[in-house]
């Protein structure tokens, strides 16, 4: 009877377990799926592009460390320029028919952002300067206008109206590089004589000012770096020797300040320099210039930087230090209340910082074959 | 050309990447400084095949396949020496670009000055071995001859970077 009633007890638990077995098996079961598309969520402050070195920009969320999609760009492609509004990104690119070669197109694609797909391009000059320069594209004010710029190495700008999809016009720039919107369909550029030139166009994109400043900068003794950084009123140059120069275009002036120095005595005596290769990054509400800094002695200004550098720009003060794990050549600042500092270290990761308390918050891994430049939305 | 050296920062052998490991912990400068006293205690310093041949001193010294090679000092992508091709010569297939930009270079041997010519060898996929970044007197993009954060496959069939060769186009004084 024990022996039977154990085993009637055992049974009992059996058919016990099957039975929840079964349950939790039916509870658990999986609907067929469908395969699907996921569409990209709306940009915040702290999303940035990063660029791969073999062309693909990364999309992240500095704040979670999450990919939030990519960007198949041409190995060409220098950046892009973004339009929120319009939901849309501008990227000039370059190909070839058969991979490394062939017959070569240059193209301004215009990309939706919600899919990171194309949706349209408008074939341009095939001269678009290559590598990644964040000012080699830019939108101008009227955000009809792409201005991409070409090297040969002769130097001219390419106008492109987005809203028409079509190609305006050539623009002849000898010896001046760059774009930096300024107000009225306006942009400056940086020119090997040590002076920098304005460019306005009309209503159709089409030239119609241009004026040229004084010599500001000696490019054998101090030239200023050819990463300019947008601040709330115009334009920040820095120079080789750590000297700021701010730029600004007052109706048909362009004014250049007095040039404040970065570096101290005892800053210069322990060899810091500027260093790296996006190496500024400004926070307009916070009026914060980020600069990356090396120790490694004259010649170093591709170097990467073993420091950030936090100055205020109205009291021209330096008001933080940001010792780096990983040397850095890229920074990035989110345009929102509680900034984080992103930093491309040599190490192929991103490095995230919190601007408040200056400690390190998050790395980012496995972003591409080698990431570089880095870009908000 | 920051973009090749990040690029061949990942795809660089095992060599390459050794020594990439030591830059990583250090500045490039004391990485170059450390490369120099590794390979003065491995006694690696090849004499060029000319001065061998006419059995005179060296009019050059050093390891054309290592970034600190003097001819170097302004160069910024891929050596070609590293990739089937010499300091004159781009490797097979490879398209040289008439255009360059120009360094000016110390030569230890002699105490002299030299005018380098730095010119991309295109057309075909990137060489991936030795690359090399140095920024002696290189200048921004707005003033290109002299600088090396551009992609110098100008007046090529194909603006495809592949490597970079440095030619000495005579003493920079005279």
């Amino acid at each position: 009877m024990q022996t039977g009633g154990l085993k009637k007890a055992r049974v009992s638990a059996m058919m016990g377990v099957l039975l929840s077995w079964g349950v939790s098996s039916a509870s658990a079961e999986i609907a067929p799926e469908v395969m699907g598309k996921s569409t990209m969520g709306e940009p915040t402050p702290t999303w940035l592009m990063v660029h791969d070195a073999v062309g693909p920009a990364y999309v992240f969320d500095s704040a979670t460390g999450d990919m939030q999609g990519l960007l198949s760009l041409s190995g060409f492609t220098p950046a892009v320029v973004v339009n929120l509004a319009e939901g849309r990104a501008y990227a000039a690119e370059s190909f070839y028919s058969r991979g490394v070669r062939g017959v070569r197109t240059d193209v301004l694609t215009i990309y939706d952002l919600p899919t990171l797909s194309p949706v349209g391009e408008v074939e341009i000059p095939q001269k678009i300067a290559a590598l990644p320069f964040p000012q080699y594209i830019e939108m101008l004010d009227d955000e009809r206008h792409v201005a991409v710029f070409n090297l040969t190495p002769g130097m001219s700008v390419s106008i492109i109206d987005v809203e028409d999809q079509e190609f305006v016009d050539e623009i002849s720039t000898p010896g001046c590089a760059l774009m930096m919107a300024v107000a009225e369909r306006g942009f400056l550029q940086l020119c090997g004589d040590g002076a920098v030139q304005l460019i306005r166009l009309g209503r159709n994109g089409k030239e119609i000012e241009r004026i040229r400043s004084d010599a500001f900068f000696s490019l054998e003794d101090d030239p200023v770096f050819d990463k300019p950084v947008q601040t709330s009123r115009g334009w920040l140059l820095t120079s080789y020797h750590g000297l700021v120069y701010e730029v600004e275009v007052d109706g048909g002036e362009i004014s250049i300040s007095e040039p404040w120095p970065m570096l101290s005595e005892a800053d210069r005596e322990a060899d810091w320099l500027p260093g790296g290769g996006q190496l500024v990054a400004f926070h307009q509400e916070q009026d914060l210039i980020f600069i990356l800094m090396n120790q490694d002695g004259e010649f170093a200004q591709d170097s990467p930087g073993t420091q950030v550098w936090v100055y205020n720009r109205e009291a021209q003060q330096r008001v933080a230090q940001i010792p780096l794990t990983q040397d850095g050549t890229n920074l990035f600042v989110s345009q929102d209340e509680h900034p984080l500092l992103t930093v491309t270290g040599v190490d192929a990761q991103l490095h995230i910082f919190d601007v408040k308390t200056l400690k390190q918050v998050r790395t980012i891994s496995e972003v591409g074959v080698a990431p570089g430049l880095l870009q908000g939305f | 050309m920051k973009i090749i050296e990040s690029l061949l920062s990942r795809l660089d052998d095992m060599a390459c990447r050794s020594s990439r490991e030591i830059a990583q912990r250090s500045s490039r400068r004391r990485f170059i400084g450390k490369l120099g006293a590794l390979m003065v205690g491995a006694t690696a310093f090849p004499l060029l095949p000319v001065s061998r041949a006419n059995a005179e001193p060296p009019s050059e010294m050093g390891d054309p396949q290592s970034c600190d090679y003097w001819r170097y000092c302004a160069l910024g992508g891929t050596l070609c020496t590293c990739c089937g091709g010499s300091m004159t010569t781009c490797p097979p297939g490879a398209e040289p670009s008439p255009i360059s930009w120009v360094g000016t270079c110390l030569n230890p041997v002699d105490n002299k000055h030299y005018l380098i010519s730095y010119n991309d060898c295109c057309g075909k996929a990137i060489c991936g071995r030795c690359f090399c970044h140095r920024a002696e007197r290189d200048t921004p993009v707005y003033a290109p001859s002299k600088a090396n954060d551009i992609l110098w496959c100008f007046g090529t069939e194909s603006r495809t970077y592949h490597c970079t060769v440095a030619i000495v186009l005579g003493e920079a004084s005279a």
